[in-house]
């Protein structure tokens, strides 16, 4: 197969999954569908999608001015395929952004709303106008294959100049004031990024950017499609990006100086380390390489030099739209599987779309090769033979809605299910102490434990007997059951009793008849209840019946079994102390609150546990 | 102007305050989700109150900055400073782009992370009770007068007259809110640093909203002067080219 053609089948497949992935985030909400939270409001989406898309379509306004305004003819060959790209960018962006916005279909507000103190109301009619801009200063290529539309396009051409200022003038407002955004939070940035004069910063790097950018997407198209490489331009872009660079790398270390900042950079802390490499990738090895005229010249040089300040612009604009607010935020934001996979749908779809009009339209000089259009000989069948004469083949076509397809259904099994089923947070099973008798239940999942000591408890209630005063109900079929296997949600109450189940053919395949009198109406409380059928569902010396199929949540089962028998036994043991909450959450109750607030209840940190040695314990002895 | 005053040193933690919000509010029931902070807002909990120890507890509200971030982030104007004081929110108007939450100085706008419908939430200071005359509900349940509502520079004025009564009982003798980014409605007492309530550890009296003014006033002459410097170029660069073309066809018919 073809180069191309691999990677079409490659692009149609994460757009499968994106697809996939987009669907489950508007059914299921943003809070099931991606990792943002209260205190990282903006992701990836924001991150990638809008504030480096945007950037990454600056080529467009570059190249357009290199040849309209700045009259240099012989980069028209690249002018389309820039453009080209540019609108594409923006309609991504546009995409992108109605996954991330809560209220999708309110975007068009900022139309009618008008708030001019707003960087994203700016920002938002910039884009907006720009992409309608980018639609006109293309459309003459499409309108180019039938003549019917000549006096249009004869149009579009004559005003194409107007067009053209008109998007620089508009680029260089929005590619600043995403730079503005950050403004307003200047506690929140690093002080390595944040400066009053990041919208300025913003505009240089999207410069340097569109013109590597611009490089990077001829290369990858060359390679694609087998096509010449203009190096010879693409060599004096690269010249030009030198400036850029420069100018961009005077600035930025110069704004640094004069808000003395520079100690940051050696402090050694995560921000500087991330500092470091953005500045080695955006500025100091593509200035090295592209002084060196070899390596400016040849495709390999371009492809490093692009390729790295594309990534390292990327990389700035993700630090400043929050990696660098980590620190003051406390976030431990990653971004989720359904956002990676949907911002990258959204690229793949963009550059299928690509695809198309080189094939489509006149791009470049010549047309690009359609694999598609190519006539395959059907397998034809051989009566006498009784064969298929012929290699079976199957048009690209079809392969690539068959990946779309089955990458769309394969999609659904990346679906946050487990996420949707835990409407709160699961409580953790009870463990058992290594090598003893005792349990650790670590309910608040803080690691403030409460220790159970399983065998006293026993004595104490009676021996063999006292089972049931705990374990007050079994899943049939097992003994001692334990607590979270019934009280399965931390706070609400969850269903005991699986009513589906036990009518499903695959389940316990029963007639209604067989809980449900016939004559009644059928509801949960005239239904049979439980131990008529599970003689083995309530343990000796179980005090409990339990009428009702829904359990109350963990937390509530957990305090409801413990803290009414230690109250009821206080005066008893002669233990007064016997039904604080201090007796079983070992350290005082402020102590677990501040911890809980550290912990900040994340499941991924985790800590070695001491358990309290036995002295320690022993002032609760009665 | 209206304002809350609340002193932390008065406060025993009863959550009065938070559950006459939620009443009011018809606030349903809240726990713990994958996005909740643990300072105890929510969307379903517009005032917590933070534990810092057994007898500190420090309760957590919008501020209602004089000059709010979240407002002059929002693109749409859905989050507007009345002119009594209340930064309120307008459902209609929003399109759920976060702005506010990432603005905010003092992290408070929550967002509806469960719904499909979501919207931002966080206190109003009871916009509707206030312009009947009431009061907040807060201030109102309080048993012991920790949070208080009048008029912001009544609050101030008993704010001093208590630290002037009570020399060394507050903190740096400080009144939280009387000038951090340009002053807040809701103004705290406290015997602790209340630093941690903001993002950041010292907070400027600059407010929030000139940090972005500069920019934003900077874009018309960056459009007009964009415009003008490539009109500018492209007549002088075709002048040059046109003159080369003659040059060279005069050269050329001699």
């Amino acid at each position: 197969m073809d180069r191309i053609r691999i990677f079409k089948l490659f692009l149609w497949c994460i757009t499968g999954l994106g697809i996939s992935a987009a669907v489950a985030r508007f059914v299921f909400g943003l809070g099931v569908s991606t990792n943002l939270s209260d205190n990282t409001a903006w992701g990836f989406w924001i991150g990638f999608d809008v504030v480096s898309g945007v950037a990454l379509a600056a080529g467009g306004f570059v190249i357009t001015a290199t040849v309209y305004v700045m009259r240099r003819e012989e980069f028209h060959p690249i002018v389309k395929p820039a453009v080209l790209t540019a609108f594409l960018g923006y309609l991504a962006v546009i995409v992108g952004l109605l996954f991330d916005l809560g209220l999708p279909w309110n975007i068009w507000h900022a139309t009618i709303y008008w708030q001019h103190h707003s960087a994203l109301f700016e920002v938002a009619w910039c884009v907006m106008l720009y992409t309608l801009v980018l639609a006109l200063e293309f459309s003459p290529v499409p309108l180019e294959e039938t003549s019917r539309y000549a006096k249009i396009r004869a149009f579009l051409m004559r005003y194409r100049l107007v067009f053209v200022i008109l998007g620089i003038m508009l680029s260089t407002l929005h590619q600043s004031s995403l730079g503005s955004l950050f403004l307003i939070m200047p506690y929140k940035l690093h002080p390595l990024w944040y400066t009053p004069i990041l919208p300025i910063l913003f505009f240089i790097s999207a410069v340097g950017l569109g013109l590597m950018m611009v490089t990077l997407e001829s290369l990858i198209t060359s390679f694609l499609y087998r096509r010449k490489t203009e190096t010879h331009l693409l060599a004096k872009l690269g010249k030009a990006a030198i400036y850029v660079i420069a100018v961009y790398a005077l600035v930025r270390f110069i704004d640094l100086g004069a808000r003395g900042k520079f100690g940051f950079i050696f402090e050694g802390s995560r921000e500087s380390v991330l500092f470091i490499i953005e500045i080695m990738m955006v500025i100091i090895i593509p200035l090295v390489l592209l002084n060196i005229p070899r390596a400016r010249n040849s495709s390999k040089g371009l492809w490093t030099v692009s390729l790295l300040v594309v990534l390292g612009t990327v990389f700035n604009r993700i630090n400043v739209a929050g990696v660098t607010m980590v620190r003051t935020t406390g976030s431990t934001y990653v971004p989720s599987l359904s956002e990676i996979l949907i911002s990258a749908s959204v690229v793949s779809a963009a550059a299928l779309v690509f695809f198309f009009a080189v094939e489509h339209f006149k791009i470049w000089e010549n047309k690009a090769q359609d694999p598609q259009t190519k006539v395959e000989k059907m397998p034809e069948f051989d009566r006498v033979s009784n064969t298929w004469l012929g290699t079976p083949k199957v048009s690209a076509r079809v392969k690539y809605s068959l990946a779309f397809v089955l990458s769309i259904a394969v999609g659904i099994m990346f679906w946050p299910f487990e996420r949707l089923e835990s409407r709160g947070i699961d409580p953790m099973p009870v463990v058992k102490a290594r090598g003893g008798d005792t349990l650790i239940v670590n309910g608040n999942r803080n690691f403030d434990l409460v220790v159970f000591k399983h065998k006293f408890h026993e004595e104490k209630l009676g021996g063999q007997n006292s089972c049931g005063l705990c374990h007050h109900m079994n899943i049939p079929g097992d003994r001692n059951s334990g607590c979270w296997q019934c009280h399965s949600d931390m706070y609400r109450m969850t269903d005991a009793f699986r009513h589906d189940w036990h009518g499903s053919p695959r389940g316990a395949n029963l007639p209604c008849a067989e809980c449900h009198a016939p004559d009644q109406a059928k509801l949960a409380e005239t239904a049979k209840t439980c131990d008529k059928c599970h003689n083995d569902l309530y343990p000796p010396g179980s005090q409990i019946m339990v009428e009702n199929h829904m359990a109350i949540g963990y937390v509530d089962a957990m305090h409801g079994s413990c803290v009414g028998c230690h109250k009821a036994k206080k005066d008893e043991v002669g233990r007064p102390n016997l039904a604080l909450c201090s007796t079983c959450h070992i350290k005082s109750v402020s102590d677990s609150v501040n911890q809980a607030i550290a912990m900040k209840y994340s499941p991924r940190k985790s800590t070695w546990v001491t358990i309290p040695k036995e002295e320690d314990q022993k002032i609760y002895e009665p | 102007m209206i304002g809350i005053l609340t002193d932390t040193t008065k406060c025993i933690g009863c959550f009065k305050c938070v559950e006459a919000c939620k009443s009011t509010y018809n606030l349903p029931g809240d726990y713990p989700r994958r996005w909740t902070q643990h300072d105890g807002l929510s969307a379903l909990n517009w005032t917590s109150i933070v534990v810092k120890s057994d007898d500190q507890f420090v309760r957590k509200q919008c501020r209602h900055c004089l000059e709010p971030a979240c407002a002059s982030a929002c693109p749409v104007g859905a989050l507007e400073k009345m002119p009594e004081g209340p930064v309120v929110y307008h459902n209609h108007k929003c399109l759920g782009c976060r702005y506010c939450m990432m603005a905010c100085p003092y992290g408070i706008p929550r967002y509806d992370w469960d719904q499909r419908v979501p919207y931002v939430r966080k206190c109003i200071l009871c916009y509707d009770r206030v312009k009947n005359g009431q009061q907040p509900a807060c201030t109102e349940a309080c048993p012991t007068e920790a949070t208080i509502f009048g008029e912001r520079d009544e609050l101030l004025k008993i704010a001093r007259r208590r630290i002037r009564e009570n020399p060394g009982k507050y903190f740096q003798d400080r009144i939280w809110g009387e000038h951090e980014i340009g002053g807040t409605a809701v103004i705290y007492l406290s015997d602790m640093d209340l630093s941690f309530l903001s993002y950041g550890k010292r907070l400027s009296h600059e407010p929030l909203p000139h940090t972005t003014e500069n920019a934003m006033n900077a874009v018309l002459p960056a459009f007009g002067g964009m415009g003008a410097t490539m009109i500018g170029l492209h007549w002088i660069i075709s002048r040059r080219i046109q003159r080369a073309k003659e040059k060279e066809h005069k050269g050329g018919s001699e």
